[in-house]
């Protein structure tokens, strides 16, 4: 459904371009959900900015080729984009409160969203703006059409928000950490709605987290994203039961699990943190914090790599063929 | 044998007033008001870390700022139980969430770590300030070299490690942590966890720890306190909440987290939203939730009621019926109603 | 990921932000170069030279002599002189320095006094800040001009007619400063309400520290930059009020003027063609308040938190 090829987003800076996003490849299939996971500077978040161009500049993408259902869409001007945006891609921001038009009632930016995207009337785009309500979960849908942003709880927002996301019925729908910012007991709640709607619809979906959790409840396969490249892409199970990548791996053993044995158990942690944009190491970018790291890792940059069905980009990778 | 009580806190609630109208004065309505914190009844141990868990908006954090000194309660008392040896109420420190906010941007690191040290005249003389700096900065992974910096020139996971350095510094009986990583990544946390816990068990120290993370407070608690709505609604061991909880709320909260196993995908909402904290639910605060409610709940609050093994519960109900004979239910003690 | 690893947080205080900004903008840097020339001209040049406005500097002969490249000037009088034969170089080095002097303590008043109360009000709150906003509320209904003609006016009613130089000039310089204090509490009341909720005054109180220290020592170096900001900008707006102030005749006395008494002086002997005496103090007045405001301005802009993007 989706096919991104060699996806590079540098940030120009007075003297040099710094490379937020180093040639990044990876394809959602059709109704299939694709995890996207890793930790502040990963350059996860930007990637779902890059293919639908909606880089906060001075961000700017730089070489790559997107492709969406057979057709390239990285070139395409303004106009263009903005039908792609909306129509083709839903996109749901982390934060329901900014990503609604808080002087606009509900029904207003639903029935807006329709119009600009749908060849329907008014009447009949309101009438959609109810139902998609409903079927986002909102109670009383008639009457929430006329409420402000303001007047919904947190988690209420993000279904408006999805709503607003799947409204021009898009064939691609990508999710930027949406229950980050919500309580446990609600997260459940948007990811049970997400579940529901791609079942429902067979949407293909990219979701961006940094939770290991979300991840393993709602994704078919998983790209493991560090310092602007991907690590690892694998099938969930495989990546959870069988990481290949060290640090993924590390990031499995790094969360604490609720598991009855308690305190006893030392969590594994990796060692250093995440290095800033312009602060890439040489080589492969987790060396440094890497215990299988060898003199090549420190000179090489190691290509992302196929075998058996899933990819990988390391020297030494855990069970897995040496490159 | 338990060890003696450190922090005894009695029927404690915190009511954040709303500025009554000119209206309101005029007709002589009282000040409507939040109760963020409502009838709380702890003790905490010397040694042992109590665990807080709860969403936003459940108190916790009021309860930590009070606790800390920096916020009166309205109602009720919390007292300190002073050691023995010295007579006098347990050093208290805390360490923050936001690892921005809560060092000083215009301090050098060795001035923010040094200040308790300082204020209490824990160390004397210039070079011996100096000396224990560098000693807590090197305890908490950082370098003495770092001391001459700003707190801009570090990451948000040592800048959390400064925090712990100097509520360190001020030698400490009492350490109270709000949420100390949830700003922080997952690999960062663990770290800073696994320091946390080193300092646990060397300085024996007594902690209160909040988070909204189930499996964080797991690892850090000896015993563990759930709260709904500006209430304890169950407080018991570790092993034992985990796995037997009394109150439904605990059960649900355990089963909405996801987990990592990729065999088991099944999602366990919590029924409805959180509601207003301003007005909270007649009877049970957590009724229009439960799904075990009955006409009771909604008429009658729950007291206070004290378990087989030393934990406390706000529940009409007990969940745990392990201890009756033959009730049928499966190994893990989840009540077939909640396992949807 | 979020762009917090590219945009610097709020709380990131680099020292060099302030130069690396002004290196790369020119037109407050030449303001910048322009001002220190100014402020060099105004206080080196009287150091060497005989005061003109004392009797031994004035010298009749010369009066109303135009610059030297007109028809009739005087090699030695660049600028021409003015009607008491006052070299005009001089005279203005003479009021620039007087303007700047009365400028800089009277934004020195406003910054101390409005500072103090805008501290109060945001940090004890309460009645306390109550009572210091609603008289700022009240202050602002009046132009800022007519409240130091009103405070000078009543100052001299209490005081009465025989004072002192130093007198007359403290009176002005009180006047503008408290005319101007309500800005600065403004400024200091909302960044100490945003401050003194932050963690790390909690931990300080935590650790002990007095209310006290923690004004002091926490609170006031983080709400400092700003209010140094309106200081530069209030600075122009303080000369010009007090060149106004002198113009109108109520301002300084006639031994130490000001550029603004210059302008009034010169004013006289505008119709009679003797334009120079009015033109050069004006000329001088522009150049220095843009300046001023130029370097204001940049300043604002470096400080401004929401220029600065959020992490």
């Amino acid at each position: 459904m989706l096919d991104v090829r060699g996806l590079t987003v540098t940030l120009p800076t007075e003297t040099v371009g710094i490379t937020a996003l180093d040639g990044i490849s990876f394809d959602v299939k059709p109704g299939e959900v694709l995890g996207i996971v890793g930790e502040s500077g990963a350059g996860k978040s930007i990637a779902g900015a890059a293919i639908i161009d909606l880089l906060v500049p001075p961000l700017k993408r730089t070489a790559g080729a997107i492709t969406l259902a057979g057709e390239r869409i990285d070139h395409l001007d303004a106009q263009a984009m903005r039908k792609v945006r909306g129509r083709r891609i839903g996109y749901v921001f982390q934060d329901p409160m900014t990503s609604l038009n808080p002087v606009l009632t509900v029904g207003r930016q639903l029935i807006d969203t329709m119009r600009a995207h749908l060849d329907i009337t008014r009447g009949m785009a309101r009438r959609k703006a109810a139902e998609w309500l409903d079927r986002v979960g909102l109670p009383n849908p008639r009457e929430t059409l006329a409420r402000y942003p303001h007047e919904l709880s947190g988690g209420m927002r993000q279904r408006v928000v999805i709503a607003l996301a799947l409204c021009a019925d898009p064939v691609l729908l990508i999710a930027d950490e949406p229950t980050t910012a919500l309580d446990v007991s609600v997260q459940a709640h948007i990811l049970q709605l997400l579940r529901d709607l791609h079942e429902e619809s067979g949407i293909s979906m990219i979701l961006i987290t940094h939770d290991l959790g979300v991840v393993s409840k709602m994704a078919d396969r998983v790209a493991v994203f560090y310092a602007g490249r991907v690590a690892e892409i694998s099938t969930v199970t495989e990546l959870f039961e069988d990481p290949r990548h060290p640090y993924a791996e590390g990031l499995l053993q790094a969360t604490p699990r609720p598991s009855l044995t308690g305190r006893g158990h030392v969590i594994q942690q990796i060692p250093g943190v995440m290095p800033a944009l312009g602060k890439i190491p040489g080589g492969c970018a987790f060396h440094p914090r890497c215990s299988r790291a060898s003199e090549a890792c420190r000179t090489r940059v190691p290509e992302l790599r196929e075998e058996g069905g899933r990819s990988y980009s390391c020297f030494h990778p855990i069970g897995g063929k040496a490159q | 044998m338990t060890a003696p009580d450190l922090l005894v806190i009695d029927d404690l609630s915190k009511i954040f007033k709303r500025p009554r109208s000119l209206a309101d004065r005029l007709s002589g309505r009282p000040a409507s008001g939040v109760r963020a914190v409502s009838h709380v009844d702890l003790t905490i141990r010397r040694g042992e870390t109590l665990g807080l868990v709860g969403e936003s908006g459940c108190g916790k954090s009021t309860l930590a700022r009070t606790i800390a000194g920096l916020i009166a309660p309205t109602e009720g008392s919390l007292r300190f139980v002073s050691s023995q040896a010295t007579g006098r109420p347990p050093r208290v420190q805390m360490i923050f969430q936001d690892p921005y906010s809560s060092l000083n941007g215009r301090w050098k690191i060795a001035d923010i770590v040094a200040e308790p040290i300082r204020i209490h005249r824990l160390r004397s003389g210039k070079a011996d300030i100096r000396r224990r700096v560098d000693e807590l900065l090197e305890h908490v992974g950082l370098s003495s070299s770092d001391a001459q910096k700003y707190p801009h020139e570090f990451s948000g996971g040592q800048r959390q490690r400064i925090s712990i350095a100097r509520a360190l510094a001020g030698e400490p009986e009492f350490l109270i942590l709000d949420e100390p990583t949830s700003a922080l990544d997952l690999s960062v946390q663990a770290q800073i966890l696994n320091l946390l816990r080193s300092l646990q068990d060397e300085l024996h120290l007594t902690s209160l720890f909040i988070t909204h993370n189930l499996a964080v407070v797991q690892v850090m608690a000896d015993r563990i306190g759930v709260m709904y709505l500006g209430q304890v609604v169950e407080l018991a061991g570790r092993k034992e909440i985990f796995a037997a909880p009394r109150h439904p709320y605990t059960r649900l909260l355990i089963d909405a987290a996801p987990g990592m196993d990729v065999h088991d995908r099944s999602l366990h909402p919590i029924a409805g939203d959180l509601p207003n904290p301003a007005a909270p639910p007649s009877g049970c605060r957590f009724h229009t939730r439960c799904p075990f409610a009955t006409e009771l709940c909604r008429t009658s609050e729950p007291p206070q009621t004290v378990a087989p093994g030393g934990g406390i519960y706000r529940c009409h109900f007990d969940l745990d019926l392990s201890h009756l004979p033959d009730t049928g239910l499966p190994a893990d003690h989840r009540h077939p109603a909640v396992a949807r | 990921m979020s762009m917090s690893g590219t945009v610097p947080r709020r709380s990131q205080r680099r020292p060099t932000r302030l130069w690396r900004s002004i290196r790369h903008a020119s037109g407050p840097w030449i303001a910048a170069v322009i001002l220190a020339l100014l402020a060099a001209y105004a206080f080196v040049v009287p150091l060497f030279s005989v005061d003109p406005f004392s009797l031994a500097g004035m010298s009749i002969l010369d009066s109303l002599l135009p610059p030297r490249w007109m028809a009739g000037g005087d090699p030695a009088h660049w600028l021409g002189t003015d009607d008491q034969g006052r070299d005009m170089v001089l005279a203005l080095a003479y009021g620039l320095r007087t303007s700047i002097s009365v400028g800089v303590l009277s934004v020195l008043i406003g910054l101390v006094v409005g500072g103090t109360l805008g501290l109060i009000a945001g940090f004890v709150g309460g009645w306390a800040d109550t009572l210091i906003m609603r008289a700022a509320d009240v202050q602002l209904a009046y132009p800022a001009l007519l409240l130091a003609m009103i405070i000078d006016g009543v100052v001299r009613a209490i005081v009465g007619g025989q004072r002192s130089v130093f007198a007359a000039v403290t009176i002005v310089v009180i006047s503008i400063g408290f005319a101007f204090w309500v800005q600065y509490a403004r400024t200091i009341r909302s960044s100490v309400m945003v401050e003194r909720d932050l963690d790390y005054v909690s931990a300080a109180r935590i650790s002990g520290r007095s209310e006290i220290g923690i004004v002091f020592l926490h609170i006031l170096p983080n709400v400092m930059a700003p209010l140094f900001v309106i200081a530069t900008i209030n600075l122009g707006i303080a000369i010009i009020t007090e060149a106004t102030l002198s113009f109108l005749g109520i301002g300084i006395p006639l031994t130490y003027p000001s550029l603004g008494m210059l302008i009034r002086t010169g004013n006289n002997f505008l119709q009679s063609g003797d334009w120079w005496i009015a033109a050069w103090p004006c000329i001088l007045l522009v150049i220095f308040v843009v300046a001023v405001n130029v370097v204001g301005d940049h300043l604002r802009d470096v400080f401004n938190p929401r220029l600065k993007g959020r992490g």
